[in-house]
């Protein structure tokens, strides 16, 4: 029997379907996926999940309203103690440079003490900042802390981030303490 | 016996979730929580110090109750760590014997 060129076109493109779904089963079933943390990702996969997340993190943040008193005294007290407790562990702190969480997390948490914002930067980031703290990163060490804290503790912990990158030790710990 | 069985079983998880609630209450951090060590604000440059910043006006509301309410003594001691006017390399040594 003779094939029309259409049909013809069709069938290859239904093999090589075929072919696709059988070859990504095979895959996935095999278990030759290297899962740990510590088998890092292909150089471009990591560029294209990362270019996937922050694409998406821009557009679902794009429409929250920064509040305009982030700079306040309070929000720093109570953002700093916050972060402390919740967050030092993985993104580390004035004077601490590595920890467990930083150095086995795959991907790695990033240092928060040395990402410092341009002033003409800042909105976007504390709204991708916002959004981040709250919904957390799929698939990453970053929790989303939004079913446990309300939005006014998580914008107080963007405030403290915007000051996070220039405290010294000393200044640190006074803004962080718990105590009086 | 079978009693306190059900007991355990039943309150075991059940304390185990509550503690992990108190967690993200701020209060409760309160008892615990380590005092602010504020000897480093008295070696500041207080010059240097811009009362405009919201950093800087934290640090002082911070403080406050400290600068009123305690005697020098405990700050003399740790004047030594941090003379240079640099963070003291060890913190966790400073803040015992700031603690309670
Ligand atoms: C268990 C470890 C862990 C804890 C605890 C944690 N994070 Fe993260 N966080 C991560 C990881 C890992 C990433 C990076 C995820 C990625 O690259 O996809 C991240 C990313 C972030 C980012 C984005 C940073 C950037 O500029 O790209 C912010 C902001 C952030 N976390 C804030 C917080 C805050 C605030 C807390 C505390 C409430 C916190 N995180 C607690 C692991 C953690």
């Amino acid at each position: 029997m003779s094939l029309t060129p259409l049909k013809a076109y069709l069938a290859g493109v239904a093999s090589v379907a075929a072919l696709l779904l059988v070859g990504s089963a095979t895959f996935v079933l095999s278990g030759w996926y290297p899962m740990g943390a510590d088998e890092h990702h292909h150089p471009l996969t990591y560029k294209l999940i990362t270019v996937l997340r922050e694409r998406s993190i821009e557009r679902a943040a794009s429409d929250i309203v920064v509040p305009k008193d982030l700079d306040s005294p309070d929000r720093l007290l109570a953002g700093g103690a916050d972060y402390n407790d919740m967050c030092a562990s993985c993104h580390l702190k004035p004077g601490k440079n590595e920890s467990d969480f930083s150095q086995g997390l795959y991907p790695s948490p990033p240092n928060l003490t040395q990402i410092s914002m341009a002033p003409n930067a800042m909105e976007k980031a504390d709204q991708r900042r916002f959004w981040i703290i709250k919904h957390g990163i799929k698939a990453s060490g970053m929790p989303a802390w939004g079913p446990t804290h309300d939005d006014e503790r998580i914008w107080n912990m963007v405030a403290f981030l915007q000051r996070l990158p220039e405290l010294s030790q000393q200044q640190y710990q006074i803004l962080t303490a718990r105590g009086e | 016996m079978n009693r306190s069985k059900w007991i355990t079983v039943i309150l075991a998880p059940a304390a185990l979730i509550s503690v992990s609630t108190w967690a993200h209450e701020p209060s409760e951090h309160m008892k615990t929580g380590e005092k602010a060590d504020c000897s480093a604000m008295h070696d500041m440059d207080h010059s240097k110090m811009d009362m405009n910043d919201p950093v800087m006006q934290a640090m002082m509301q911070k403080c406050m109750h400290q600068n009123h309410g305690e005697a020098k003594g405990g700050e003399k001691q740790n004047a030594e760590h941090s003379g240079n006017g640099r963070p003291p390399s060890n913190a966790k040594a400073d803040e015992h014997s700031h603690n309670h």
